[in-house]
């Protein structure tokens, strides 16, 4: 039986832009029901292609335009308003029964099927993006970022759904998508915690267009669920030109230190070259190399000569004091030598690497990587 | 071209094509049946005659309705002629569609029959939908459209694997038809489609996997043993292999070398290495060097022959599996410089400095730093590669005097 226990899989974003770039074409994705699946265990991601969303496959159908010139459909503002659905955002001072057009954003419909759409009640691509921005805007609201990121979370997905049941695959609408994934990323970033309420969809965007090379690409390495693909099944059917770009190639080079447990330069080589992004990509992955690392200490390391945690919390660029507590984390033992701090080798031989995201993440000791975030270009 | 035919001739070849189509359908006789619907064979010259026939005499239908014996046939006869007349004519796209029209008439007329005797002629038609749905998307892409015909060929073949799965006799030409599904989810690159038909094979109760025929165990076992590669899980996967090469013909070398394509760097994950003779008899020559390289444990070699066949490692979605054997490379570097310090002192062998491992890394133009191969050495002591333990402050690993080296024996290297 094919069984996926044990394959583990990443996720990383790439993007790849040619030099020349000349017209742009909108063109259908070849292979739009191949988009791999993703999923992350509880708190992080789970990545499904909108097609899960009910929405009829896009190929069978002539593609929509939509005519809808306002954020939000007529008719759903004026429902929504007689049900008193509005989000705080919406309400026209503060009045939960009233909203307008500036402030009434479509939300995400999940049982949708393009054969009983109306083009008035999808909103073009112009429209779209003036709703994008207008949604990215908002985080600069005053609001405090989880209120404002459960709005923005749902309403970027309907912002999504509009580019699905249209076939856009435009530049424009790429660029859209990516603006939606960094905020994806940054937010979860910012909320660790978040529960599997907040379950966060990174879309997997594979367009090939045929002059120029514009590709987004998310591809993940995570514990994959039923509908999972396996990442060798995924690297079959990319692009050969893709695999060498730089960004595929760090992507690997990471992939292979984390598949091969070489917790060293995992960590070093993240910190040396991953763009933010990446980052915040690899992030949630770095706990669960450093407690490997702490269990092959733990188990190979000479008991007469505890290993110090000042050499160690370089090796995994972590404070010193932030080590400690994960030694406590994983359920190993510290000590003192007159010198400093030592982690003790006790031989432990059950320490199953428990689930992701089981671990505190302590903060990455990187000045680059704070100069980064501190430069992170506008959303 | 077609060849030049007379009205006279075309006519006789088309009422000779119908009287052989209702004299094996009353007589049961299915492999004359399959003979008849073989429409991409090419090799069937008959058939192109017919397929001239037709492009000449242009109103066969008549000639099918006024036949008394192939009128009732009708449904299937016209769009197996239009899916004929158009292949030759070089539509893809019309003969596909037409020859699905035939097929489904077709389904219609089996479900009738009561004995197995036209499963042979099933399998055909499976196998025609397939073939002519990807020479009709290679036609779509080629205009620019989307190729979508082997996406509906998957779907329609999942109907008439519902019309054998039952309790009869037909339901041993079962294990045809899903391998021809797994041809189609595999070139589509629809992989998880395999999920639902390899579950009603293996866990619904009408099926007696032994029953099926030979030919058709070893096509399943080798696609289902993929799948497990690309999960890795080997042992699953060295067992399916194992089963597709043991059975399988020793005649079709072609099929054999593709299941060892797969075979291989499975049984290298579990610590078994193929011989040459094999490797240079069935032309797999892209895994000389990473055999070589474990050999030596020389990892600039594994890393070059990763490099050096990439593109072919990646499609075949092998990559990664060959990738994860560095580690059983380092093992092997290990072992050398321990077997090489037994020669010169055996009391102090199992005493490695960290030092002479970055040493022997620079040999083979490896740069890692001390505090890497430290990080390699706890690695592979966690993972039972090697026996022992490493010294921080000493920068020294302490190998066990009793098989510091454990082979894997069969099994994967732990997670």
């Amino acid at each position: 039986m094919a069984d996926r226990r044990g394959q583990r899989q990443r996720h990383m974003i790439t993007r790849n832009n040619s030099s020349s770039s000349s017209s742009f074409k909108s063109h259908r994705p070849s292979n739009p029901n191949t988009n791999a699946k993703i999923t992350r265990t509880n708190k992080f991601a789970t990545v499904n292609p909108d097609n899960n969303d009910n929405i009829d496959d896009p190929q069978d159908i002539p593609n929509l335009v939509g005519t809808c010139p306002f954020m939000c459909p007529v008719e759903e503002r004026a429902r929504r308003e007689r049900l008193r659905d509005l989000a705080v955002f919406e309400r026209l001072h503060g009045n939960p029964a009233k909203t307008s057009s500036t402030l009434a954003v479509k939300k995400f419909c999940r049982t949708i099927s393009t054969n009983n759409v109306q083009a008035s009640d999808v909103r073009p691509v112009t429209v779209l993006e003036d709703t994008l921005n207008y949604l990215l805007n908002l985080l600069k609201s005053d609001c405090h970022f989880e209120v404002v990121h459960d709005f923005i979370f749902d309403r970027t997905r309907s912002i999504r759904q509009d580019l699905t049941m249209q076939n856009v695959t435009s530049d424009q609408a790429i660029h859209m998508y990516e603006r939606m994934v960094k905020f994806h990323i940054i937010s979860h970033h910012r909320l660790p915690n978040c529960g599997s309420p907040n379950q966060i969809e990174l879309h997997i965007l594979f367009i090939r267009m045929k002059q120029n090379s514009i590709h987004i690409m998310c591809f993940s390495i995570s514990v994959p669920d039923n509908q999972g693909e396996s990442l060798s099944q995924w690297f079959r059917r990319v692009p050969f030109v893709i695999m060498k770009s730089k960004e595929m190639c760090f992507a690997r080079r990471i992939l292979r230190y984390f598949r091969l447990g070489n917790y060293k330069q995992f960590i070093y080589t993240t910190e040396a070259e991953a763009s933010y992004l990446q980052y915040c990509i690899i992030e949630p992955y770095i706990s669960e190399v450093r407690a490997l690392a702490l269990y092959c200490v733990n188990y190979g390391g000479y008991k007469l000569q505890p290993y110090p945690l000042t050499h160690l919390s370089n090796l995994l660029m972590m404070q010193e004091s932030d080590l400690e507590s994960l030694c406590i984390d994983c359920g190993l033992q510290t000590s003192t030598d007159g010198i400093g701090k030592v982690l003790l080798s006790t031989k432990l031989t059950d320490t199953c690497n428990p689930k992701r995201g089981y671990h505190k993440y302590y903060e990455l000791v990187s000045e680059r990587l704070e100069r980064l975030s501190a430069e992170l270009s506008e959303l | 071209m077609a060849a030049y035919m007379s009205m006279g001739e075309a006519h006789r070849r088309i009422t000779e094509y119908l009287n052989r189509f209702s004299d094996t359908v009353s007589s049961q006789d299915g492999k004359s049946l399959s003979r008849l619907l073989s429409i991409s064979s090419s090799s069937s010259s008959s058939l192109q005659f017919l397929a001239d026939a037709l492009n000449t005499f242009q109103d066969a239908n008549r000639i099918i309705r006024q036949s008394e014996k192939c009128s009732q046939y009708a449904d299937i006869l016209v769009p197996v002629f239009r899916a004929l007349q158009s292949y030759r004519l070089r539509n893809l796209v019309d003969s596909y569609m037409a020859f699905e029209k035939a097929a489904n008439a077709f389904i219609q007329e089996f479900r009738n029959w009561e004995s197995a005797w036209a499963l042979e002629a099933l399998c055909v038609i499976a196998y025609e939908i397939r073939i002519l749905a990807e020479r009709a998307d290679k036609e779509l892409a080629s205009i620019g459209k989307t190729p979508e015909k082997l996406k509906g060929a998957g779907s329609f073949l999942m109907k008439v694997f519902g019309v054998l799965a039952g309790k009869g006799p037909k339901r041993v030409g079962a294990l045809y038809v899903t391998c021809q599904l797994f041809k189609i989810y595999f070139k589509l690159g629809t992989v998880h489609l395999c999920r639902s038909v390899i579950r009603s094979i293996e866990t619904a109760r009408i099926f007696e996997f032994e029953e099926f025929p030979v030919r058709d165990k070893v096509t399943y076992m080798y696609y289902t043993g993929r799948l497990e590669v690309y999960n890795e899980n080997f042992p699953a996967a060295d067992h399916k292999l194992s089963y597709a090469l043991t059975y399988c013909s020793p005649l079709k070398e072609a099929n054999i070398r593709m299941i060892l394509k797969y075979l291989i760097p499975v049984k290298l994950s579990i610590g078994i290495l193929p011989r040459n003779l094999l490797l240079d008899k069935y032309n797999l020559t892209e895994y000389n060097n990473v055999v070589l390289a474990l050999k030596r444990g020389d990892l600039r070699l594994l890393r070059h022959a990763l490099e050096e066949h990439e593109d072919r490692f990646l499609r075949s979605g092998v990559y990664l599996v060959l990738e994860k054997l560095e580690l059983q490379v380092y093992q092997r570097l290990i072992k050398k410089i321990y077997i090489i310090q037994k020669q010169k002192d055996p009391n102090k062998a199992h005493q490695i400095k960290l030092e002479v491992i970055v040493k022997a890394l620079k040999w083979f133009e490896m740069d890692m730093d001390v505090d890497e191969v430290e990080c390699i050495v706890s690695i592979l002591i966690y993972k039972n590669l090697m026996k022992g333990y490493f010294a921080h402050k000493s920068k020294v690993v302490v190998l066990s005097k009793q098989d510091p080296f454990p082979k894997l024996n069969g099994k994967p290297v732990t997670s």
